[in-house]
């Protein structure tokens, strides 16, 4: 069966690694303590491995730790996630030499959320999800319910532009999910409200922020030493949980991660307040890309956007 | 309107309040130029000298903002007259940037400002603060953060 050869394979590799000392850690995935998710698995040694599991839902982006664990690492890679790789790399928050990457063919991610947004089951109440052709069939409390991969998908996976992953020194066989042949085009239906009315939807999200981090946390692009809502002399961004100042840490989040922001999604999926974050991730890479013709994360010689400039740039709006 | 702490009030009414980032070698010694020409340009603006355009830090426009002044106006040297070459090319692209994240987070663009305004226009400089002024006060005062920073 595909999977067991796609564990076999990716067993065997991280074995030759720790095996040559090639390799001091290897990030991978193992089972979730809530079923149908995963979360990462730090091997420190070979027998770690044993907790292996490459089950269709691997949704963390594992670069995430390349900005702690230090020294020769091995990864596990999706598509998406290469692009963090390729924005760290450019950043400097890590060596290309001390990387080991495997890629893993992604075949979509399962959003639990909008699963059970769509009354298909609550996390707990889940018993089986799997797949069948555009179709993914769920069995929750006895129930079998059928969804459209749009439906289930996460919204970057249902555009995903680049399942291949772009760096890799080994390959996993596996099925891809298809790509779009064009650059998804801008669905957010908010972007065509007045100023008004946008205030009115993003004021609302902001109050809704409890200042958890895990948006922060949870992302790759996210390496400042010292975070700017942690500076207290001068204190940039009050602590509290108001309105105002969760707008100003949010857009300033954005501004400190533009051009290292692959989308990748993570922000989103772990704000336990559901705040729509892709949004402002997606707004902001097009705006790179058409301001700057600027995509993050997919070529390594094409320089950072703030880095770099142009007698051409937009003027248009400079009195 | 009730007065509130910080909030302008004359005979006419509410008044918004500017904040204006000026470069030190260009826009500032430009709007020095205005005084010293003696050409009348609206008060409500608040100069904040930096020694450069670039050295404007989006954190700076989003604390105005957020701390309830009703605009924001940077301004800094032509392109190509950077004292600091490229500070004015850098602060283009950020600004770009933030001006639309603004505006797609729903904040009128016309509150938050951009200007190049050389040490030799001081005429220009009346004329782009009286612009600002008067597209703030159309859009009346910034109730954007109802509840307050504590401090």
């Amino acid at each position: 069966m595909e999977k067991d050869e796609m564990k076999d394979e990716l067993l065997a590799i991280a074995a030759m690694l720790f095996d040559e000392g090639r390799v001091e850690h290897f990030l991978g995935y193992k089972k979730g303590t809530v079923k149908f998710k995963a979360r990462p698995l730090i091997a420190r040694s070979k027998e770690d491995l044993q907790d292996l599991w490459v089950e269709d839902f691997f949704t963390p982006n594992l670069t995430l730790y390349l900005k702690e664990i230090k020294g020769r690492v091995g990864i596990l890679v999706k598509g998406c996630d290469s692009r963090s790789l390729v924005s760290l790399l450019k950043e400097g928050q890590v060596k290309r030499e001390d990387l080991y990457v495997v890629g893993i063919p992604c075949p979509g991610q399962i959003d639990l959320r909008k699963v059970e947004n769509a009354g298909a089951g609550e996390p707990e109440d889940l018993e089986e999800i799997s797949r069948r052709g555009m179709e993914i069939l769920i069995r929750a409390s006895g129930q079998e319910r059928t969804l459209q991969k749009s439906q289930a998908f996460l919204d970057k996976c249902i555009a995903c532009q680049y399942p291949k992953p772009l760096v890799f020194d080994a390959l996993l066989p596996g099925e891809y999910v298809a790509p779009l042949p064009e650059p998804r085009p801008p669905e957010d239906a908010l972007r065509k409200k007045t100023v008004p009315e946008k205030w009115a939807f993003w004021a609302e999200q902001f109050e809704r922020c409890i200042r958890c981090y895990a948006c922060r946390n949870v992302c790759p692009a996210c390496f400042c030493p010292r975070c700017l809502v942690e500076e207290n002399l001068p204190q940039w961004v009050s602590p509290l949980p108001l309105g105002g100042d969760n707008f100003v840490f949010h857009m300033m989040r954005m501004m400190h991660v533009a051009g290292t922001c692959v989308s990748c999604g993570e922000c989103e999926r772990v704000c336990p307040m559901e705040i729509p974050l892709m949004k402002l991730n997606e707004k902001m890479a097009d705006d790179l890309r058409e301001l700057f013709d600027f995509v993050a994360g997919v070529d390594l010689n094409v320089p950072l956007p703030f880095r770099t400039f142009s007698q051409e740039d937009a003027n248009d709006f400079i009195k | 309107m009730e007065a509130k702490p910080g909030m302008e009030k004359n005979e006419k009414g509410w008044e918004p309040k500017i904040l204006a980032f000026l470069c030190r070698w260009c826009s500032y010694a430009g709007a020095d130029l205005t005084g010293s020409s003696r050409i009348s340009y609206p008060a409500n603006v608040r100069i904040l000298r930096v020694p450069c355009s670039g050295r404007v830090n989006p954190l700076f426009i989003l604390k105005t903002l957020r701390s309830g002044i009703d605009g924001v106006l940077v301004s800094g040297c032509h392109p190509g007259d950077c004292h600091y070459t490229a500070g004015n090319y850098n602060a283009r692209r950020k600004f770009a940037l933030l001006g639309r994240l603004l505006e797609y987070v729903g904040i009128d663009p016309r509150r938050v400002q951009f200007s190049w305004v050389s040490a030799s226009e001081g005429d220009k400089f009346a004329r782009v603060v009286s612009e600002v002024v008067a597209d703030v006060k159309a859009l009346g005062p910034n109730r954007l953060f109802p509840t307050t920073t504590h401090r």
